[in-house]
């Protein structure tokens, strides 16, 4: 069958996800090509930005406490107004959590430095910001995933977006429509932690290959309703501890917000050692613990969201460039693992994004190499200073919480050093070691009110996709699951997803593997976390997914 | 200004195709001096009169070969049109028709196509024509360029059928015939094929019976028809039996299929998922049958039947049917 004509559209500037890293390198970019003289001929409308989600802001999730610094850098002036920057942090403690009990951890203020940080929805801000680039000119298209990367000669140049219409099977149904190709001198991913191009731009590249693995968490919120006078607007708490065992690396948060909401949520590093373990599961336990159970009882679930972040930290951080193209966010790897922030890293770094492609667009000689003093920009910017002081944070956890905290303190007199130059680490789904013996999960009762089975938290993020499509997960071997997996490690993609799209289902004719990717919420915990590396997550239809309104 | 522009007029046999209509509202807008609507077919359909005051001629091009459509001999009976018209511009309906053989005709012709063009306007330069890129999120201008003829289709409904009436104009009706005898074709099409509409409306039943994964297996699907006729109910399902085929997703109630509110409903093993609960919570008397007393498709059940339903619907059925034929 030959193969379809596709669309074709040629846009200098080319900008994936339209999340706070693409939109600050999109407004950016157009501040500068609306200011300089020199601009190559080039305006705003030269720039375009796609977006897998059917509306800005829809697949956008953080806790979110937010820090201004980059915005009052792009925008000055509207970090105090215009911007909806929900509220400002007030009162703000680690905790330390037991099975029951609670214990403040003195100085540990000092790790997040949240001081003048504000309490946002990030979904919200991120429409606000999508609202300010479309107002400077450039084209944001929404509902539109890149599905490869266009790669000619060495030199990325563009992307091809996903296919409609397609049936279950692949095949072209009526109504199909094949993707198109934006043809761009500049690409700039900014897909968010584990993008599937950023994969393929990190692979075909080699831009990890001085680097450690990257590392990820797995975030799950919940937004809550809870009756008026619970906890005050601006409260920001994170826990340690309970329900993760010391050993685990992660936390919970729960932040009080405007008009009696609540966000909360639990984030799980995905290197943990049991296969076992189910992340939603915790996040229900972490619910029951009397400390936030009192201010949720008589509550009400508004929203359940997951998603993956780059916790990997500076030595993970790959090259910035490639040939025609620039990782900038989260897709970068650029988040403070030690205030446990990402959003002001992902708007500076679009922004020296945005600067560098300028300079490359401008300059007299028009190759690509112009883009590749990228990790210079973040390097000697502040970007650069955040992610240093942080480099050995995350791996002073590798035995725990308590010497984790530790060496988080020991950093901050040794200026990030801690105990060891340079911390090493493996990618997350080696540390996961076969199912002991005798083991199995703890069944969990969900009543409903508090706690939730993972259908009735899918139902929470309203995720919907195209009935008629082909999977758009990719098991590559579904023998091993059978065959290897089952025994091994008991399947813990079952586990470890937070929207039940993996199922083990056991019938006449045998148990297999069942894929719901219905349910999907776009985190990608299974594409890092599966311990064959069997699992490829590629984007779906366009506009599918959940939708995190108000998250 | 144009002399003379062809609109490839698009019928079933019985109607003329409404997009034909956008086609020469959009004819009408280049300012043709002379509009001429040519029609492929095997015989004359009694519809010329429609064409009046609209267009200029109709050119009915009717061999016996036309009579189902054939992008080939399309492509060839227009071409014999064009030819001794030699028009400015041909206008073709962006249907599923239209988008099959208008790029084969341009092709012939060796120009270019601008398809699904929604507006056309005068510049000052020249005819500037919009058409949607990357599914209708951006609108591009196109100018069509280098010898003409050009092809343009129109995008059915762009124009809401606008068109101008003619003021003193006879329509003036010409039959040709193309040239098709003895020309070989590599694809012949079959009979025209009604898309398969939902065989059944659940939104308006008054009973319905659903059945949920606990059926365990496509065969026992019988037994669920069979209490399903008694009740003189319909058959529906919850999310996994339609993924696995065993009912059409025409069938399936729920958040990502139907919202139905019956007098009776009536759950066959599903447990309750709250995606389900949000399609039939509105029904009027639920009866649930599950083995799991914890399922909770128990809130929102009337009646409650904790057990195993391949005892419990054989039960149902006998007495159902010893009432029947009592």
């Amino acid at each position: 069958m030959s193969s379809p004509v596709r669309e074709r559209l040629e846009t200098p500037i080319l900008i994936i996800g339209a999340g706070p890293a693409g939109l600050s390198c999109a407004l950016r970019l157009s501040q500068l090509l609306q200011q300089g003289a020199e601009a190559a001929g080039l305006s705003p409308e030269d720039i375009t930005v796609i977006e897998k989600a059917d509306s800005i802001g829809m697949h956008t999730l953080s806790g979110a406490v937010f820090d201004p610094v980059a915005l009052e850098e792009l925008l000055p002036g509207h970090a105090e107004g215009g911007a909806p920057l929900g509220v400002p942090v007030a009162g703000e403690r680690l905790l330390l959590l037991s099975r029951r009990h609670v214990f403040s951890i003195p100085w540990a203020a000092r790790l997040q430095r949240n001081h003048g940080c504000r309490v946002i929805s990030l979904g919200r801000f991120t429409q606000w910001l999508a609202e300010q680039v479309e107002a400077a000119g450039v084209n944001v298209l929404t509902g539109l995933p890149g599905a490869e990367l266009l790669i000619e000669d060495g030199v990325v140049m563009g992307v091809r977006t996903g296919d409609r219409g397609r049936e279950k099977t692949g095949a072209p149904g009526t109504g199909f429509e094949p993707g198109a190709d934006l043809r761009a001198r500049i690409t700039i991913l900014a897909e968010g932690a584990r993008g599937s191009l950023t994969r393929q731009l990190i692979e075909r590249f080699a831009l990890d290959a001085q680097s450690n693995p990257q590392l990820y968490s797995l975030g799950m919120k919940e937004l809550w309703e809870v009756p008026p006078g619970r906890i005050a607007p601006g409260t920001v708490w994170h826990t340690l501890g309970h329900p993760l065992l010391l050993s685990m690396y992660g936390g919970g948060w729960l932040y009080g917000l405007e008009e009696n909401r609540v966000s909360l949520g639990l984030m799980v590093g995905l290197h943990y050692a049991d296969p076992l373990f189910e992340p939603h599961t915790a996040l229900q336990q972490f619910k029951q613990h009397p400390h936030l159970s009192k201010v949720l009882d008589g509550g009400r679930l508004l929203r359940y969201g997951a998603k993956t972040i780059s916790t990997g930290g500076y030595w993970a951080l790959p090259r910035g460039h490639a040939p025609g193209a620039l990782l900038i966010g989260d897709a970068g790897g650029y988040v403070n693992t030690r205030r446990m922030k990402g959003i002001h890293l992902a708007m500076k770094t679009g922004m020296l994004a945005a600067e560098t492609a300028y300079a490359a667009l401008t300059a007299r000689n028009k190759t690509f190499s112009g883009l590749a003093d990228f990790d210079d920009r973040v390097r000697t910017s502040w970007v650069g200073g955040e992610m240093w002081a942080a480099r050995n944070f995350h791996q002073g956890f590798e035995h725990g919480v308590v010497p984790g905290i530790a060496q988080g303190l020991l950093q901050l007199i040794t200026r990030g050093r801690g105990l060891r130059r340079r911390a090493r680490n493996l990618a997350g789904h080696e540390y996961m070691r076969p199912k002991r013996k005798g083991s199995a999960a703890a069944p969990s009762n969900f009543d409903g009110q508090l706690t939730f089975d993972r259908q009735t938290s899918v139902y929470h993020s309203a995720a919907r996709h195209a009935e008629q499509q082909p999977a758009h997960l990719l098991v590559h071997d579904t023998a091993i699951c059978v065959t290897r997996c089952q025994t091994e490690f008991g399947n813990p993609c079952t586990r470890f997803c937070p929207a039940g799209v993996y199922e083990w289902v056991e019938s006449d004719s045998g148990a297999a593997l069942k894929l719901n990717p219905a349910n999907c919420l776009h985190c990608k915990a299974c594409d890092i976390m599966d311990p064959y590396r069997n699992i490829s997550w590629i984007p779906p239809e366009g506009g599918g997914g959940p939708r995190y309104d108000g998250m | 200004m144009p002399g003379t522009i062809v609109v490839v007029a698009e019928h079933t046999g019985r109607d003329i195709h409404p997009a034909t209509w956008d086609a020469i509202a959009l004819a009408q807008r280049l300012g043709p001096e002379r509009l001429v609507a040519v029609m492929p077919g095997a015989e004359a359909v009694g519809l010329e009169a429609v064409f009046d005051a609209r267009v200029h001629e109709l050119w009915l091009a009717q061999h016996p070969r036309l009579v189902s459509y054939s992008a080939e001999l399309y492509c060839l009976a227009l071409q014999q049109v064009i030819d001794s018209l030699a028009p400015s511009w041909v206008i073709i309906p962006h249907t599923y028709q239209g988008r099959d053989f208008a790029p084969r005709l341009a092709a012939r012709y060796g120009r270019s196509l601008i398809a699904d063009c929604t507006a056309v306007v005068h510049d000052g330069a020249g005819l500037v024509f919009t058409r949607p890129l990357f599914q209708g999120r951006l609108n591009a201008r196109v100018r069509a360029v280098g010898e003409m003829p050009h092809f343009i289709t129109v995008q059915p409904g762009c124009y809401g059928q606008d068109y101008a009436k003619l003021e003193n104009v006879a329509l003036r009706v010409q039959r040709v015939t193309p040239r098709l005898d003895g020309v070989l074709i590599r694809a012949q099409g079959g009979p025209p094929q009604r898309a398969a509409h939902p065989s059944v409306d659940l939104t308006r039943a008054e009973a319905i019976v659903a059945v949920g994964r606990g059926i365990g297996s496509a065969a026992n699907l019988e037994m669920a028809r069979r209490l399903a006729d008694l009740l003189g109910a319909e058959l529906a399902a919850s999310r996994p039996v339609c993924d696995e085929a065993w009912l059409p997703m025409e069938r399936q109630i729920g958040s990502s299929g139907l919202t139905v509110t019956p007098k009776l409903y009536v759950a066959i093993g599903i447990s309750g998922a709250i995606q389900h609960l949000a399609g039939m919570r509105g029904a009027g008397t639920i009866v649930a049958i599950n083995k799991d007393a914890n399922a909770p498709i128990f809130r929102v059940a009337d009646i409650g039947v904790v057990g195993d339903l391949h005892e419990i619907v054989p039960a149902l059925i006998q007495v159902l049917e010893s009432r029947r034929d009592a």
